[in-house]
């Protein structure tokens, strides 16, 4: 039960230090380059995928789980 | 021992079509941000009012930080651990707040006005739409915290506080596009 609590603390961390990672990305080419849209979108896109999957557990819709 | 297993097995009917419900909603109200997105590109094109970047990439970190400590919050009352679960959801209050003080005090009170054309009326219906997706997270998780601080919830049964949790995240998702959208695609035009 507690490594399961740690496992998943852990893995909160990993997705927020991708996303800061991804921001900081996309704050750089926008400095360098703004009008890169397509670039800075498919950032956002990538940052999505991660919060749909990660944070808002979209897999429950289809899959069975304990609660 | 039967009755319970039972109320159980109903318990997570009831959450497939409840996690469903959720997402339909989503969905809906996807189309009214994507709405607001295909303004900001049809008026703004690839310009963008200058505004303050070092304001955006704050509120911006503030909110992934909030939607860090949701899934804190979450993880720990699926593990029955009530006092990280309410502590996690305070900060994650506290956080939201934090970002629609960015917002409402310090970019609505900018140079630009909603009356500044295009540029005035897209930057404040977007932030202005989301910041109310916002407050009304705010006030959710208020509501949960009080609930959980009463004793609802369990690592069995704790809908309430997950679909607090998606929604937080889902306000979190939509300033994932809003963010670039205003602050960082087109050149700068200074009003």
């Amino acid at each position: 039960m507690e490594a399961k609590k740690k496992a998943a603390f852990r893995l909160g961390i990993y997705v927020l230090i991708g996303l800061a990672l991804l921001t900081g990305i996309e704050y750089y080419i926008a400095w360098v380059s703004p009008t890169a849209l397509t670039i800075l979108f498919v950032i956002a896109l990538l940052k999505a995928a991660a919060i749909i999957q990660y944070f808002m557990h979209v897999t429950s819709l289809w899959s069975e789980e304990e609660h | 021992m039967a009755a319970i297993t039972s109320s159980l097995a109903e318990y997570q009917h009831q959450l497939r079509n409840n996690r469903l419900g959720l997402w339909l909603f989503f969905v809906s109200e996807g189309f009214l941000f994507t709405a607001l997105l295909v303004t900001r590109f049809y008026l703004w094109g690839n310009t963008r009012p200058d505004l303050d970047q070092l304001l955006g990439l704050t509120i911006t970190v503030v909110l992934l930080i909030s939607s860090f400590f949701m899934n804190r919050a979450e993880s720990a009352i699926a593990h029955d651990d009530r006092s990280e679960f309410l502590r996690n959801l305070l900060i994650t209050a506290a956080l939201g707040l934090a970002f629609l003080g960015g917002v409402i005090g310090f970019e609505w009170t900018g140079h630009i006005r909603p009356s500044d054309g295009a540029f005035g009326a897209v930057l404040y219906g977007m932030t202005g739409m989301h910041a109310l997706h916002v407050v009304s997270g705010v006030v959710f998780i208020l509501i949960v915290w009080n609930k959980g601080r009463k004793g609802e919830f369990s690592a069995e049964r704790h809908w309430g506080v997950e679909s607090c949790a998606i929604w937080w995240h889902y306000v979190d998702l939509v300033w994932v596009f809003f963010y670039p959208a205003i602050y960082l695609m087109g050149t700068a035009i200074h009003l």
